[in-house]
């Protein structure tokens, strides 16, 4: 089955991407939604969320030392590479990155390497459809791996339930977990703000959706925001060659609907009309 | 010769996979005696590297022929590098429709890597 | 005295805050953390004097005395070598420089070399400011060492606002860590409130006393109060939502610069910072 995946990034954080997703979810056909942005989850505040179930989520493996049959001899401290095991034999969970080296190296074999749940993926049931979201541990790392988690499970629920769209909030940024919310899509909306830092962002983002090849569109929230801005965004996207499928004037109204956990594109209806969003869901939903 | 199918569960009927580093599972067919096993993919959970770790499995298992639905660019260092021909499977459906086809030299053999890093991606 | 400038969610005023912060500040070192999507440099418009490469290592096979055993490529717990018939491969980009298959490698083989993974550029801005910024390389997966090394570029002894990542990744805890302040910039949105709780469970983890700054205020609603009283959370300053200061956000203009009208919101968080730190 071909399943249409569709994921929405932003480089920079805070150009209105979940409000993005929220809006187009109940435009879709049968979606499966997956919010991949595991360290800020925000998408359950809009859909409310009827957790069906939840799964621990382990990361890398940690160091975990026995007192017992540690003789303080301090290899493990010399030897780590992330200054992860101090002076005094205490090994810090958020710097150790699971090598295992210490563990290798320890003498009386005081160190193993431990499991650790670092988060959760949790698959909810929402009025447009199956919801998959997760949360890690705040500091925690090895998100890129937690996101591909969240993609499977959807991948698998889609399968499950015979739904061919899978619509992703993807996280901010240009790393592991930014990363793993693109691959494999079939197409990529990269939601931008007319301002000169949202430009810069935009470049480093978009070099990096460029090693994939997927269908790029650009939508420009906050249109009005700034002429200059607006005029920079429209001629970078004119020399890469990239298409902007909507351009969003601020509106005051739809912070206020998202406020009331209410979708935008459902309350402010007319707005939506009005700004051509029925062309670009149908851009979305198209399968070739 | 021994060929080794992603694959999605157990056994000759099983569904192939869409993946090919984190299948979960392969189906292992010999030809000379026509049984076939199945083992789990024990890469998939890997942070990274899936496609290599992988191909290391398929070789400690004594495979000569993967059969796959894509090879990233690890996962084809890795294959050319322990000597295994890797084939897509193309639109088979189960892992017996692929031996099939590749039986029947249907099959197109990856001779450099299919997608770009991380899946299913192609350089435009 | 180090501070960082932080928040749950994206686009919430970090870097308005940490640039007019430091403007506002005289000596005082800007480090803008967020090494993805570096802004800073935007709004302050360094002349860059310094610029130094970030680098990471990984392992050089020597196949002279490698006899392919495969002990290096059983150990590496990221799969980034891989022993095979004739030789030994090599994934850099998910090396870890970890150091483990050098010390498993009983022929002696594996030594190691460097790859670029970002920049660091430093310089003089407007205002007088010290400022320092790091910019990852776009397909690196981490850009943690780069914060790292940011972090050891400032001493002690000076004053430094450190602009950070958003959110609660690995790289947010690396851009606080040791810091002896957090301004946590929030706006009155449920988003904006939701992403906040886990800046705050993480600061509180890490011990790190803190402070919220509401930007944008007037929009949204009043969750972030009740959450802020509830918890007994200080609120540093309220920045009111404003055209005027969207505007001069968007064409990188720091709004201290542009009007010294601006200045009492910063003067006013920098003062409440100090009674509480000293």
């Amino acid at each position: 089955m071909d399943i249409n995946e569709i994921v929405v990034i932003s480089g920079k954080g805070g150009t209105g991407k979940t409000t993005l997703v929220a809006s187009l979810v109940p435009f879709l056909e049968n979606p499966v939604i997956a919010d991949c942005d595991v360290d800020a989850p925000d998408l359950n505040i809009l859909f409310g969320e009827t957790i069906r179930e939840s799964k621990d989520f382990v990361g890398l493996k940690r160091a975990v030392i026995n007192e017992d049959l540690c003789t303080k001899c301090g290899l493990c401290h010399q030897k780590c590479k992330f200054n992860a095991i101090s002076e005094d034999i205490k090994v810090s969970f958020s710097k150790c990155e699971g090598c295992s080296v210490c563990e290798y190296i320890c003498p009386t074999g005081a160190i193993k390497m431990k499991d650790c749940v670092v988060g959760q993926v949790f698959d909810s049931e929402t009025e447009y459809g199956p919801m998959v979201h997760a949360r890690l541990i705040p500091g925690e790392e090895t998100s890129g791996k937690l996101v591909s988690e969240v993609r499977k499970t959807a991948k698998a629920l889609a399968e499950k339930t015979g739904r061919e769209t899978i619509i992703i909030d993807g996280s901010p940024g240009i790393a592991c977990n930014v990363i793993a919310s693109i691959t494999g899509v079939k197409k990529t909306v990269i939601v931008i703000e007319p301002t000169f830092s949202g430009l810069h962002d935009l470049e480093k983002v978009h070099r990096l959706v460029q090693n994939f090849s997927v269908d790029i569109m650009i939508v420009i929230n906050k249109c009005d925001l700034s002429e200059d801005g607006l005029n920079a965004i429209e001629n970078y996207c004119k020399e890469q060659d990239l298409e902007i499928a909507l351009k969003i004037p601020f509106n005051k109204d739809i912070v206020k609907s998202v406020s009331e956990r209410k979708i935008p594109s459902l309350e402010n209806k007319e707005f939506f009309d009005g700004i051509g969003f029925a062309k670009f869901v149908e851009w979305i939903k198209k399968t070739d | 010769m021994i060929i080794g199918i992603c694959a999605k569960e157990t056994g000759l009927n099983s569904p192939v996979a869409d993946r090919f580093g984190r299948a979960e599972y392969y189906v292992l067919f010999d030809t000379e005696t026509k049984e076939s096993r199945t083992i789990e993919n024990t890469a998939k959970n890997s942070a990274s590297g899936a496609g290599g770790r992988a191909v290391r499995l398929l070789d400690e298992n004594g495979v000569n022929v993967a059969l796959a639905p894509e090879l990233g660019p690890k996962a084809m260092d890795a294959i050319k590098a322990f000597e295994i021909s890797a084939y897509s499977y193309g639109e088979s459906k189960t892992v017996k429709e692929a031996l099939e086809n590749y039986e029947a030299g249907k099959l197109k053999e990856f001779k450099t890597n299919s997608t770009e890093s991380h899946h299913g991606l192609r350089r435009v | 005295m180090k501070i960082a400038v932080l928040s749950g969610k994206g686009g919430t005023g970090k870097t308005t805050v940490a640039t007019n912060m430091a403007f506002n500040l005289k000596g005082a070192v800007l480090v803008d953390a967020d090494v993805e999507e570096p802004n800073s440099h935007i709004f302050i418009k360094p002349r860059v004097t310094g610029e130094k490469s970030v680098y990471k290592n990984f392992p050089l096979v020597d196949m002279d005395r490698c006899n392919l055993c495969g002990d290096c490529g059983r150990f590496c717990k990221y799969n980034a070598i891989l022993p095979a018939k004739n030789k030994v491969l090599v994934f850099k980009e998910i090396c870890h420089d970890c150091g483990g298959c050098e010390i498993v490698c009983k022929r002696n083989a594996i030594s190691y070399e460097k790859r670029e993974i970002g920049k660091i550029h430093s310089g003089k801005g407007l205002g007088d400011i010290e400022f320092i910024y790091g910019d990852l390389n776009v397909g690196e997966v981490s850009g943690v060492k780069i914060i790292s090394e940011l972090r050891e570029m400032v001493s002690d002894n000076e004053v430094v606002i450190i602009d950070s990542p958003p959110g609660t990744s690995c790289a947010s805890v690396e851009a606080v860590e040791g810091v002896d302040y957090a301004v946590v910039v929030s706006e009155p949105t449920p988003f904006g409130v939701s992403d906040m709780k886990m800046v705050v469970e993480m600061l509180e983890n890490m011990k790190i006393p803190f402070g919220v700054v509401v930007n944008k205020a007037g929009l949204g609603n009043d969750e972030i109060y009740d959450y802020c009283s509830g918890k007994n959370i200080e609120i540093l300053e309220n920045i009111p939502f404003s055209e005027e200061i969207a505007k001069l956000y968007a064409v990188g203009e720091m709004m201290c610069l542009e009007n010294s009208k601006y200045s009492h919101y910063f003067e006013n968080i920098i003062d409440k910072i100090s009674k509480t730190v000293k």
